[in-house]
């Protein structure tokens, strides 16, 4: 017999009704209280510790895959401008987040983190980016969804001349290379016949045409002009035909390892040429050091380097150089300093825009941007109507004694050897 | 004259260099069918530690290549170890497996030794110049004609004229065969891949003074040699220098008189060329397999 206990009811009498609500009541409590963590988590990241509102900040580079070695110095250019904001309190007190992607050098990757960035995370601007393909992907995106992408290393023109986009803006211009290494090639070298390497991509390829064009208007010969994949294992075969060409100068649009591979092989053969003349990948500290003595005498071009700064700004470039190496444990370069500036100039029209009490939306962005007129270690920097820089210069370095001097324009030279020294001799 | 002579010793310095990093992966794939996806990553690895042999330690660069081939099968047989876990359908379990072990190498190499672009012994000697004619063979180039034929012809002589080569021979030729012989098989792929590291282990240092090298070079490297060992046939160490001189040559030609932007689209067309005529490599006849 069943003796009833009212104070110690077995599991058979409860009703079960009563079973199905408490497990009801128990799923809806554990999915409110799920609610409340993603909550929390959501407010508390765009919540700074001040309690003010986060500002996000997107950043793609190729932080893997074979662009990797400038990807990272732009991503590390565009973290201590970050880092340099907050520590002087953010942009009016809100601290600055950034959200930074590794494209993989692949461009339907930084196609995907940018929808990401924009979709997921509510990014203010993007900034990053080296090598056209990588970087114009993202720009139609920019200019799809409003928001402003200012690019750290971007050349074609065609980027900011054949569609205008709004929102897009860059921190270099194939202008700003071409236009002083003509010059240089004509005034300083005095060059007759020149022959030009460039690769398959939008930036070098174009930079190839218009330094030839450029050569043509003042008489220049260049009797060979070859194009040839990134990341080519031999030059020796293109040497020869340099050698049958007889031109007196080489210019080569590789990248850092082409170079490193290009300049090899020219020493080992010993060709007869007055100068190599490369404007990317050999005003690099760690380029001279790797080639070591191979490498004196060449003729490289960079926008900023410790010690080559845009006048009147040398205690600020001081400043940055000293920063960075506590802060990395290593030196800045151009390309770290392309990142850096990209970063500094959306910061600085976030900042504009938040003196005002202006909301931090994409048009009023970009029109901050279009407005924006700083000086920077790197350049007097100001967009045309384009969103191109309108006084990006590089400057003609030559290698000499395992350090870059400044050797054009006349007006911020520092020396000159006439011509590379035979590593025969 | 001169000018053919130029363009056929950078044609065959370039090939050698091919069939050196090839010869590895095809004995590997020959004897154990592993479709090694990370072998490019193993390469660079060698070619890490020969960078910093070199640079940090100031060993000269051919000082390098003993340590290389002492640490580099040690490495090999460690993957070996890891492949032996991979369930059947083997080759294409290995494949998914050593692309994964790829991904995760690249990002190690990336963390230890950084995104840059190293590159060994750049100091430039040219081994033979003759000013009369423009004739220049550099060290480098003497160096990749010299090891490969090295390489090739000590692989080959193991293979053809020793009895432990004879049976890695006919595991390639017919695995379930070789083991119905009493050939153990198991032992074969463990000697394989002890073999396959040594050739790593001289492959890594020539592959960073030739080219350069950085965390996410292993995949050209795994390229080269799928490529090289597809076109000689698997297994074939002779057929392999032949099939790398001719890819080397067809590129150097490609580069003199199309351009250098022709140079891999020569060589594609090569390939699928040879895979259509002689659909077993370049020297084997159909179904007759011939290391």
């Amino acid at each position: 017999m069943e003796i009833a206990n009212p104070g110690c009811r077995s599991a058979k009498s409860w009703p079960r009704v009563n079973s199905g609500r408490l497990q009801l009541s128990f799923r809806r409590s554990g999915l409110l209280q799920i609610i409340l963590v993603l909550f929390v988590i959501m407010f508390a990241g765009s919540v700074g510790a001040g309690g003010k509102e986060v500002i996000r900040l997107g950043e793609i580079n190729p932080l893997t895959g074979h662009l990797a070695q400038h990807g990272q110095e732009i991503h590390q250019g565009v973290v201590y401008a970050v880092e340099e904001v907050n520590a002087q309190g953010g942009i009016q007190g809100r601290p600055v987040k950034l959200c930074s992607r590794d494209d993989q050098s692949r461009p339907e990757i930084a196609l995907n983190q940018a929808q990401e960035l924009i979709f997921r995370e509510k990014i203010a601007g993007l900034v990053g980016g080296y090598v056209d393909s990588l970087v114009a992907p993202v720009s139609e995106l920019a200019a799809r969804y409003q928001v402003p992408y200012v690019a750290s290393a971007s050349l074609q023109q065609a980027l900011t001349r054949q569609r205008r986009n709004p929102y897009f803006f860059r921190v270099s211009r194939l202008d700003g290379i071409v236009e002083p290494l003509s010059r240089f090639i004509d005034e300083k070298l005095k060059a007759r016949r020149v022959a030009i390497l460039h690769i398959a991509t939008p930036g070098s390829t174009e930079f190839a045409a218009s330094l030839r064009d450029n050569l043509s208007k003042v008489g220049i010969a260049v009797p060979l002009l070859e194009k040839c994949r990134a990341g080519s294992r031999d030059f020796s075969t293109f040497l020869l035909k340099v050698k049958q060409a007889g031109v007196d100068i080489l210019v080569s649009g590789g990248f850092y390892p082409d170079n490193l591979i290009l300049v090899r092989q020219w020493r080992e053969m010993r060709l007869p040429l007055k100068a190599l003349v490369a404007p990317w990948g050999v005003a690099y500290q760690s380029f001279i050091s790797t080639l070591g003595r191979a490498s004196e005498g060449l003729l490289g071009m960079c926008a900023w380097n410790p010690g080559i700064t845009w006048p009147g700004t040398e205690a600020a470039s001081c400043r940055f150089v000293q920063g960075f190496r506590q802060r990395f444990g290593q030196e800045p370069n151009t390309t770290t300093m392309h990142g850096y500036t990209s970063a500094r100039a959306l910061l600085l029209a976030l900042a504009q825009l938040a003196s005002r009490a202006e909301p931090l939306t994409g048009p009023a962005l970009s029109q901050a941007l279009r407005k924006l007129e700083v000086v920077l270690p790197m350049e007097h920097l100001k967009f045309d109507e384009y969103g191109d820089p309108l006084y990006y210069r590089q400057v003609v370095v030559q290698i000499q004694q395992g350090r870059m001097v400044v050797v054009y324009p006349p007006e911020r030279a520092k020396g000159w050897l006439p011509t590379a020294p035979s590593l025969a001799e | 004259m001169w000018r053919w002579t130029q363009i056929l010793v950078a044609g065959g310095a370039l090939g050698s260099f091919y069939a050196l990093v090839a010869l590895g992966f095809s004995l590997i794939f020959g004897v154990t069918h592993a479709f090694n996806l990370a072998y490019g990553e193993f390469i660079l690895l060698s070619g890490y530690l020969a960078y910093f042999l070199w640079k940090s330690w100031g060993l000269p660069f051919y000082g390098t290549i003993p340590v290389c081939l002492v640490v580099m099968p040690g490495a090999a047989l460690l993957l070996h170890l890891f492949l032996r876990r991979v369930r059947s359908p083997f080759e294409i379990n290995s494949l998914v497996a050593t692309f994964g072990l790829a991904l995760v190498l690249q990002n190690l190499m990336l963390a230890l030794f950084s995104a840059d672009y190293r590159l060994i012994q750049p100091e430039a000697f040219p081994f033979l110049h003759l000013p009369a004619t423009g004739l220049t063979i550099t060290d480098k180039q003497f160096g990749l004609l010299t090891f490969s034929l090295a390489a090739t012809l000590l692989v080959h002589l193991l293979l053809r004229h020793t009895f432990l080569g004879k049976a890695l021979r006919a595991t390639i030729q017919e695995r379930e065969a070789a083991e119905l012989a009493g050939i153990n098989v198991n032992r074969m792929g463990w000697l394989a891949f002890a073999f396959g590291g040594l050739l790593i282990g001289l492959a890594g240092p020539m592959y960073g003074q030739t080219m350069y090298i950085y965390p996410a070079g292993g995949v050209e490297a795994t390229l080269i040699a799928i490529t090289i060992t597809i076109f000689a046939g698997v297994g074939r160490t002779r057929s392999l220098l032949l099939g790398g001189w001719l890819v080397g040559l067809a590129e150097a030609a490609a580069a003199m008189w199309l351009g250098g932007s022709w140079k891999e689209l020569v060589s594609a067309l090569l390939l699928i060329t040879l895979l259509v005529v002689r659909p077993s490599g370049l020297a084997g006849r159909d179904g007759n397999h011939k290391p």
